[in-house]
């Protein structure tokens, strides 16, 4: 059976049991998918899964009054949220289905439009999708063109550990072996350069941000939302100028407070509507994280974070003499 | 109205020229993004697509200063404190140029809101008045683009002061506003009135390219009559993330925020974008939240732009079409399909309580 | 020496605080830069608390707490550890270098201890100099876009 078919035949005989179940569907254009809700059997024809299956659904898992049971379709990466939600109780484990799949990688969107651009073609323009063995096929502006997957998929599938959901309550499909290797190259390369270089950076990409948060609001951790302490008069810890200040701020605000905690699902990032690359620091904590405390978030259900646990005697921490 | 050429190899000079007495702003690329930045030599202009962040800072800066204040001790009595208030407007000579004209008409709405009998904005005016636009007409529709629906097209010159058009070699620079005509003085335009049928052409392929219209007109009745049918907003919201992306990019939403950054003795009065997808938007001092979740949000998003505001404009729609709203949304929310399902949609009746 | 500069220090209540009172009581020389917040447990300080200061524009931050094993609250200073440990390797991807945030542990006898960290973590601060502000050029920068008039705090 086709995977489709496999996720719509679980998710039809887990249905009655769950208030809804959540999963991707076609959005406003052939290169958008957007998030679908399905109530009832009938809602089953929206859904699609493939490389433009892009959203972590697993961020409104917390969006919803405590005792819906929800079901919550997961990609490898997006089921490491799952997880983490579960480790730290912010969500109980009988309130949700999940309906796993395996996934080779989906397209980075902004690779899709520079890709384009290269061939002076817009992306807001294309006006078919599919996708063929290792490749993806669209026609823009009554121009056939013929990306190879390698080009456009996302950062995140090219280092991915988990391909398979690491939880789930159904699978669709077969799962898919082997793993890459994540050494956190970007990371050394970014720090390659000078303090002064990184710093001017930084200034330069926050010089753009319009401060929606939209990284905060797509983000499956970021889970105080409507009580965001960025948004609190008393304390004041960002004032309301836009100053590069400001911006920085609030990245480090969503940034610690992820800290041992991001699933890398890079959600942040593609949800910025001035594309600036907010993965990068998450992926420097959760590399320092590693090799800390050896430790990935979302991928043991039992196991507690590290920042919310000590060890009397630190393997990895040296003491400074001084 | 004149009609004058400008070859694509003159336009570096052209705007070197205007940005000698001005700030010139024009979008250029960051990254994956297109902004706008002031421009100088050297700096590219991207005109062939839209900008992901309009220029509606130019004019309504995303933070700006009101006033500064200062409090005065008196020496002789330490208990009598005076207030020493500066106001700021700054409103440098501005040209906005590479617009788009649905970037543009956004102003009009302003407009209405900062500049009319009833109230009348100094800060918002002074730039106004200080603000030149240069628009770039459409050759070609986004697939998110959907001007035609609120009454605009891909070459509406409203709110410009000049239009260019695309077309072979150059562009078409035509005169929309008095100020506008001044522009056109510039000895690098040279005579383009015998080209204006092919900007024409130019113009109808690219209203051809936006597809079939819809007509909102059905929209404010529709959308007042769903005000209690909770269900329905619950059902369009569901997928909403409530961040602010959509308002912070949208060239019509003009709601902004107070706040008084004080530091000692000290302080400015800052006024600052705000966006009706925030819990904070509506917070009441006393903990009471009106639009408590992103279903009665985006219902005000939604129900401002395609109802509340028509009704008091003359039916003119709170929306320019530009669409920015959903493709840069980051779970796509299509404000398109949620009118649309407003006005088709059968409302359901109130529950008798 | 030269120019002094912006240190902030935040420190546990129950020691280090005591430490430098004690250092303060047995008129140890040190340096003069360092403002000290006091804090009720190393455990309260918030990794943010010293971002907020760095990027504000202090030059270096110091915290210090009781010793391992000997938490007031017995075991705050383990959490802050594993978060400051974090913090301080942080740092450098934004652009700030590692050694304007240290972390120690100095107990409410330790005065001399104390007058030889804040010694050194001065001299260390001295070293590199005054930090680069990610809102230098703010200014210029956003001139066409709504200038914000930027409120001078040291007059």
């Amino acid at each position: 059976m086709p995977l489709l078919e496999e996720l719509k035949a679980q998710i039809t005989r887990r249905l009655p049991e769950l208030d809804l179940v959540i999963g991707w569907g076609q959005g406003y254009d052939p290169l958008h998918h957007t998030p679908v809700f399905i109530k009832t059997e009938a809602d089953l024809d929206k859904l699609v899964f493939d490389p433009l299956c892009v959203h972590n659904l697993s961020t409104y898992l917390t969006r919803y009054v405590h005792g819906k049971k929800l079901g919550v379709v997961v990609k490898g990466c997006d089921s490491r949220s799952v997880v983490e939600l579960l480790q730290e109780k912010l969500i109980k484990r009988e309130d949700v289905v999940v309906f796993g799949l395996p996934c080779e990688g989906v397209a980075d969107l902004g690779k899709i439009k520079r890709a384009l651009a290269e061939q002076d073609l817009d992306i807001g323009r294309v006006r078919t999708v599919s996708f063929e063995k290792g490749s993806l096929a669209l026609t823009v502006a009554g121009k056939n063109v013929e990306l190879p997957m390698s080009k456009v998929l996302a950062d995140k599938c090219g280092r991915c550990k988990y391909h398979n959901a690491v939880i789930h309550d159904e699978f669709a499909g077969q799962p898919i072996e082997g793993q890459s290797q994540d050494a956190y190259e970007d990371v050394a390369a970014f720090e390659g350069q000078t303090l002064e270089e990184r710093m001017e950076f930084w200034r330069e990409q926050m010089e753009r941000c319009v401060r929606c948060y939209a990284c905060r609001n797509a983000c499956p951790l970021c889970v105080c939302r409507d009580y965001c302490i960025a948004q609190s008069r008393e304390p004041g810890w960002v004032s309301q100028r836009d100053g590069l200040e400001e911006k920085l701020f609030f990245q480090m605000i969503h940034a610690t407070h992820l800290a041992g905690r991001c699933t890398e699902c890079g959600e942040c990032e593609r949800a910025c509507p001035v594309d600036i690359p907010l993965l990068l620091l998450k992926r420097k904590l959760n590399k320092e994280i590693l090799d800390l405390f050896d430790y990935r978030a979302g991928t043991e259900p039992d196991v507690k974070p590290p920042l919310l646990s000590f060890k009397v005697k630190e393997e990895n921490i040296n003491e400074r003499g001084w | 109205m004149a009609a004058k050429y400008l070859a694509s190899e003159k336009l570096p000079a052209w705007l070197a020229e205007l940005a000698a007495s001005r700030v010139v702003l024009v979008p250029v690329k960051e990254r994956d993004a297109v902004v706008f930045r002031p421009y100088s030599e050297g700096v590219k202009p991207v005109l062939d697509r839209q900008a992901n962040v309009p220029p509606k800072a130019s004019i309504f800066p995303a933070s700006e200063s009101l006033m500064s204040f200062k409090y005065i001790k008196n020496p002789e009595d330490l208990g009598q404190v005076a207030v020493e208030v500066h106001e700021t407007v700054d409103a440098p000579p501005t040209v906005v140029f590479g617009g788009r004209p649905c970037d543009v008409r956004g102003f009009n709405i302003f407009d209405r809101v900062y500049d009319c009998p009833k109230v009348q904005d100094p800060y918002y005016k002074a730039r106004r008045e200080n603000t030149l636009f240069v628009t770039l007409a459409c050759e070609d529709a986004e697939n998110a683009c959907f001007c035609h629906w609120v009454g605009s097209s891909p070459s509406d010159p409203v709110g410009s002061d000049v239009l260019l058009t695309p077309i072979q070699g150059g562009y078409l620079v035509e005169d929309v506003s008095k100020r506008g005509k001044a522009l056109l003085s510039s000895k690098l335009l040279a005579d383009g009135s015998k080209r204006s049928t092919e900007a024409k052409a130019v113009h109808k392929a690219a209203l051809e390219s936006l597809g079939e219209v819809w007509n909102p007109e059905k929209a404010p009745a529709k959308l007042l009559e769903k005000f209690d049918d909770m269900g329905f907003w619950e059902d369009v919201s569901a997928k909403c993330v409530s961040c602010g992306a959509c308002t912070y990019l949208c060239p019509t939403c003009y709601c902004f925020n107070v706040t008084d950054e004080r530091s000692g003795m000290k302080g400015e009065r800052i006024r600052t974008w705000d966006n009706c997808m925030s819990y904070l938007f509506t917070l009441e001092a006393s903990g009471h939240n009106p639009r408590p979740t992103k279903a009665h949000r985006l219902k005000n998003r939604v129900g401002h732009k395609f109802s509340y505001y028509p009704d008091i404009h003359e039916g003119i729609f709170a929306c320019c079409g530009c669409g920015r709203c959903i493709k840069l949304c980051p779970v796509s929310v299509d404000i398109r399909e949620i009118v649309r399902l407003a006005v088709e949609r059968p409302t359901a009746k109130p529950e008798k309580s | 020496m030269d120019k002094e500069l912006r240190i902030v220090g935040f420190l546990c209540n129950w020691c280090s605080y005591g430490g430098a009172d004690t250092a303060g009581v047995g008129r140890f020389t040190q340096p003069t830069d360092l403002r000290i917040i006091r804090m009720p447990c190393s455990g309260r300080i918030d990794p943010l608390f010293v971002l907020k200061t760095l990027i504000g524009g202090a030059d270096g931050v110091l915290v210090s707490g009781c010793h391992p094993r000997d938490c007031h609250y017995a075991e705050g200073n383990y959490y802050a550890r594993r978060r400051l440990e974090v913090l301080k390797r942080f740092l450098p991807i934004i652009g700030i270098d590692q050694g304007r945030f240290e972390y120690t542990w100095v107990s409410a006898s330790e005065g001399q201890r104390w007058q030889h960290v804040v010694t050194t973590f001065t001299n260390q601060i001295h070293a590199l100099g005054p930090i680069q502000r990610i809102g230098k050029d703010a200014q210029a920068r956003a001139c066409a876009f709504g200038r914000t008039l930027e409120v001078d705090v040291s007059a």
